[in-house]
């Protein structure tokens, strides 16, 4: 099935390793991790083991009247902020913004946690009419998982569809994904995609409980996540947002705007078994969805963009499917070594530094790959500073609950 | 409780709750302020601490149609002076 087109016209992220283009490229020149201690949330951190966090440790300023920030916890601060970013590069007109051709698929993992402990804390405490009147009108307007999409709507007056997925891991690579059919497909001209998380300890504890989290780096927390390394014992929540604006590319083209890729294919598919383990069978399927999507050969992939969250199986299974695809040759980056799992947005989050790295013709190295993972090691790790063309990347991600995606952008020449 | 006290208190409640700065006081709320259905409902919830009671559903049901600030001080007074005429009878 042939469609229109689709091409990306601007792109921003918040990040622990910095917010926007330049910050984000110089620490990723720089090998500086954005990986902190864990901050205090007087609830349940003390409790954690892992006491490492990809923190967004910047001030970010915030234009928001309170007629947007009543129904907005944290997460949407984020998603609002990234979203008018790229509504301001894209320099999409006021009447296509609202007129029904432009829609929004963005998510987050569950709305705003930090809104919800909230309205729970109420909940478990209230004996009285004044604890009950605490749980405010706008709470759930605030928490619910479609939060960040209505927000931005609200905001910028978007009246096109809606999509917001909430699959863990993948939200934002489903967010992306979703748009570019949507486009494709010609439901609409433009989708504004992306995904957010916020600062969340719950999250932290249901990873720590799993025995999935980094502990062996609670002193030197610049140090983990370490994907693909022998070393690497697990992963490291983070916080942050990430936006794409897709386009069709003749609309895009005839109004003069920049164009720093083209999305030529995503796959998605689920693993149809269990909810945690990663599956062989399901990713190397992805995989090769994705490039039948886009029409390309496995030697057509310049880069790939792991999803490498640093635990041990995760990291051995992405590589052997990875290895069965492609071979060796394309090279293999793990961005999240630099900040950690931005959870919901990494998918985008991953598309922007792709992105970025794409424009400026380099290849970030996986941070602290020191020895390879003998069970990961057929694959082309990249392990220092690459100055050398990207036209063509892949970037995976894999989720909770068995969902995989794989989303396939080029450059244009 | 006098006019002159609810609209200060009213006053007070729009500038720190909803960010606006000396309403006028006939003009259509939504349409000036942006003051909206949201909004409403944290509206009863301030009246509600400020009287120091809780309003009845038939009560929150009538302000449904209020516009403007002078009519949330009628409204205001209005149940002030039923609470006050229901405690003289008790």
């Amino acid at each position: 099935m042939t469609g229109r087109r689709v091409v990306i016209t601007a792109a921003s992220a918040i990040t622990p390793i910095g917010h926007g283009r330049k910050p984000i490229i110089e620490s990723l020149v720089n090998g500086k991790s954005g990986v902190a201690t864990l901050r205090d949330d007087h609830f349940v951190s003390r409790f954690i083991h892992s006491r490492v966090y990809g923190t967004v440790g910047y001030p970010i300023e915030y234009d928001f009247s309170r007629q947007h920030r009543k129904t907005m916890g944290p997460v949407s601060y984020y998603a609002c902020q990234v979203a008018k970013e790229i509504l301001e590069q894209a320099g999409l007109p006021r009447d296509f913004v609202t007129g029904g051709r432009l829609g929004i698929a963005f998510g987050s993992i569950h709305g705003s946690p930090t809104v919800q402990r909230e309205i729970y804390r109420i909940f478990f405490n209230a004996g009285d009419r004044e604890s009950y009147q605490g749980i405010g009108a706008v709470d759930y307007l605030k928490s619910m998982v479609h939060t960040t999409a209505v927000n931005i709507s609200k905001m910028f007056g978007i009246t096109g569809r809606i999509i917001s997925s909430g699959t863990a891991c993948t939200t934002s690579s489903q967010s992306i994904g979703y748009g570019y059919e949507s486009v494709k497909y010609g439901l609409q001209d433009a989708m504004l995609c992306g995904g957010a998380d916020e600062y969340d300890t719950t999250t932290v504890a249901v990873f720590d409980n799993l025995l999935a989290c980094s502990t062996a780096f609670n002193d030197r927390p610049g140090e983990t996540p370490r994907p693909f390394d022998r070393a690497r014992d697990g992963l490291v929540v983070a916080e942050g947002a990430g936006a794409v604006m897709l386009e069709e590319y003749e609309f895009a083209r005839k109004r003069g705007a920049e164009i720093l890729a083209e999305v030529i294919g995503f796959a998605c598919n689920s693993n149809g078994g269990d909810l945690i383990l990663p599956n062989l069978d399901g990713i190397t399927k992805t995989l090769q969805l994705g490039l039948e999507n886009a029409q390309i050969q496995p030697s057509d992939v310049d880069l790939i963009s792991a999803h490498a969250t640093a635990t041990k199986m995760g990291d051995i299974i992405e590589a052997q499917a990875t290895g069965r695809v492609f071979g060796t040759s394309p090279r293999v980056a793990a961005l999240k070594s630099y900040m950690g799992h931005t959870m919901a947005a990494c998918g985008a989050v991953e598309t922007v530094l792709t992105l970025y790295m794409m424009q400026e013709g380099f290849i970030a190295p996986t941070l602290h790959l020191e020895e390879i993972d003998e069970r990961c090691a057929m694959i082309r790790h990249v392990q220092k500073l690459e100055e050398t063309p990207v036209k063509t990347a892949a970037i995976q991600n894999f989720a909770f609950g068995g969902v995989n995606t794989s989303l396939l952008i080029r450059k244009l020449t | 409780m006098t006019r002159q006290e609810i609209e200060k208190e009213i006053r007070a409640i729009f500038l720190r709750e909803f960010e606006v700065e000396n309403p006028e006081p006939d003009v259509n709320l939504r349409d000036a302020y942006g003051f909206d259905s949201i909004d409403a409902i944290e509206l009863l919830m301030e009246i509600e601490k400020y009287l120091g009671t809780e309003l009845t559903q038939a009560e929150k049901k009538k302000a449904m149609d209020i516009r403007t600030l002078n009519q949330i001080i009628d409204y205001v007074q209005m149940l002030a002076d039923h609470r006050q005429t229901e405690s003289e009878k008790n």
